[in-house]
């Protein structure tokens, strides 16, 4: 449990809150590339830690993310002319270039200068992978590019989706990094998800159900290690890696592509939920990319033209309760990412970590709990850049492997937990 | 018309949720496994907690080795105003136990408790709290010495988190 000052600091992310300025450290991502597919496409909201921005790729190909209001009359610029190098306000026609400048203020002579005056909140951002990715902190400490391996690896190995979450971001987040559920919750798509099933390792997850846990500080965040009894005297163990703030990697099965999320809040009572999936020595099948469009593995399907899951609480996430009489789903939810997200909203828009009662097998979630609040007390005490900044942080892999029984994860899986460039993954 | 789901995860509705408490009290033992760990639980125990209850040493009598188990099993626990104490008596009154140790220290005697904790179905978490001078060979032995009866292992950043988690653990 926590105390109600403690969940209200760990969950919210506005400005000048202290988690919100813990997020503000890190690059974080923003918006799939596909959004601003080509240069003057149309423009798109934006709404990330509580503040309402827009983003746009200009005449000339250039990312902008800006204040969404414009600095005249307040109207938003999602109305606007997206034309040579700049969106133009229909209202009254000024004009804002990804930088927020105002370049051209048509009721003033140009020569005033009156438009050089004026310039909108503005944050960087760059396109990596798929994704496209802002910094919402101090210039001054803009750290380097983000290094995560599913955004550095040629874009045929890679496939990244979000979806809208209507929670707050931690009590999703916690769910990435919950092994013990995955046994339950998940148990009927281990033998028929396209993208899971198949693995040699998936009989040590339904053979076991009672996973035993060991979990240590790793430079960026957490390693969470589950084992489960396998054959020959050793250990099945599923390594699953936390980068802070909110990035979690799922462990492997077999050759599939690996994959996790990362947990962005949009404000303090909804998240994006995003999901990637990669292959760090080949390119992913049509077959796969297929089944991930479809909402397979970790996907979803949407509603159309939105990333809005297309089971969301507004139908009951399509319950099925015969099939969860029928043991087809363990819950009657279809699909994982659904699976999860209909349990985390359950809990209502920020959960009150007052009333739960956590038990000896949650401190990973305990852990991370402590590590965030300890960070951002020391980055507001002191101003300690925190873990996760550093992209040398990213290079973490999920692992997925057979070790003996006497040894330590932390030494057996020491390589595979290290994402090296044209390394397959370590999984079973 | 909205969904029954979505009427009632808002906000407002959740503020409905029954006020009333949804759990007793939890009986937790914590046990240092070494004379380090236990100015650890020491320094722990002076905070304020639910039911949890504290023990700074353990010894076992002659008869009874590291293994024993039932009525073979005789150890005793010293808790903080230096009173004796039976393990298994302790164990068997407890929700959990959480032993401490400090890495690099010996912490064989966990095998006993784990008997204990065994005899009565009890879980047992176990924390592993590094020094600024340990080596990674220290935290491997100690870590290999709890892994077989530990439900939870945890490399421990030090006694805050130690309260942190007693404190998650409405102990």
């Amino acid at each position: 449990m926590l105390k109600k000052e403690q969940n209200d600091y760990l969950t919210q992310t506005g400005p000048g809150t202290p988690m919100g300025e813990l997020f503000r450290c890190y690059w974080m991502p923003a918006l799939l590339s596909e959004e601003l597919p080509e240069p003057d496409c149309a423009p798109v909201r934006v709404k990330l830690l509580g503040e309402r921005l827009l983003a746009f790729r200009d005449s000339e190909g250039r990312l902008g993310l800006i204040d969404e209001f414009c600095a005249h009359r307040g109207v938003s610029l999602w109305f606007a002319r997206n034309e040579e190098c700049g969106l133009r306000c229909p209202y009254h026609g000024w004009k804002f270039d990804v930088n927020g400048q105002c370049v051209d203020v048509p009721s003033e002579p140009a020569e005033s200068g009156y438009a050089k005056k004026v310039k909108l909140k503005a944050y960087p951002l760059i396109e990596k992978g798929g994704v496209l990715w802002t910094y919402m902190g101090p210039p001054e400490k803009q750290p380097p590019e983000p290094e995560f391996e599913f955004c550095t690896v040629p874009l045929n190995q890679t496939f990244s989706s979000k979806r809208i979450q209507e929670s707050n971001w931690l009590q999703a987040m916690e769910g990435g990094i919950d092994s013990s559920h995955v046994s339950f919750l998940h148990r009927g798509d281990l033998a028929s998800d396209p993208l899971f099933k198949g693995a040699a390792g998936n009989k040590y997850n339904l053979g076991d159900l009672s996973p035993v846990f060991e979990i240590s500080e790793s430079d960026g965040g957490l390693l969470i290690g589950a084992r489960r009894n396998a054959e020959d005297e050793q250990y099945y163990w599923r390594i699953t890696p936390w980068v802070m703030p909110c990035y979690t990697g799922v462990p492997p099965r077999g050759d599939h592509p690996m994959h996790g999320h990362f947990w962005v809040p949009i404000d303090d009572e909804s998240c994006w939920a995003w999901s990637y999936d990669y292959h760090p020595t080949r390119p992913l099948t049509d077959g796969e990319v297929a089944a991930m469009k479809d909402g397979k593995g970790i996907h979803v399907k949407y509603v159309p033209g939105t990333y809005r899951p297309l089971a969301n609480k507004d139908n009951d996430y399509l319950m099925n309760r015969e099939a969860q009489k029928a043991g087809r789903t363990f819950s009657g939810i279809e699909g994982i990412g659904m699976q999860d997200a209909s349990l985390q909203e359950s809990m209502g828009p920020i959960c009150d970590r007052t009333k739960e009662n956590l038990v000896g097998t949650d401190n990973g979630i305990i852990m991370a709990r402590h590590r965030l609040m300890r960070a951002a007390k020391a980055l507001t005490d002191k101003g300690v850049i925190p873990p996760g900044v550093n992209p040398e942080h990213h290079k973490v892999r999920q692992a997925a492997l057979l070790l003996p029984r006497a040894a330590a994860y932390t030494e057996g899986a020491k390589e595979a937990l290290i994402a090296k460039k044209g390394v397959r993954q370590t999984s079973v | 018309m909205q969904s029954e789901t979505a009427r009632v995860t808002t906000a407002r509705e959740s503020s409905y949720r029954v006020q009333y408490p949804n759990s007793k009290r939890r009986d937790v033992k914590v046990v240092a496994l070494d004379s380090s760990s236990a100015k650890l639980v020491d320094e722990v125990s002076r905070e304020h907690w639910n039911g949890a209850q504290f023990f700074t040493s353990l010894s076992f009598s002659a008869d009874s080795e590291p293994g024993a188990t039932g009525d073979g099993l005789k150890a005793w626990l010293k808790d903080l105003a230096g009173a004796a104490n039976d393990l298994v008596e302790e164990v068997a009154s407890s929700d959990f136990v959480v032993v401490v140790t400090s890495a690099g220290e010996d912490a064989r005697a966990v095998s006993l408790i784990a008997d204990a904790c065994a005899l009565h179905h009890k879980s047992l978490v176990a924390l592993v709290v590094p020094g600024p001078e340990t080596s990674d060979a220290e935290i491997s032995a100690s870590m290999t010495h709890l892994r077989p009866f530990a439900r939870m292992l945890v490399i421990a950043s030090g006694a805050d988190y130690i309260s942190a988690m007693l404190t998650a653990l409405r102990a």
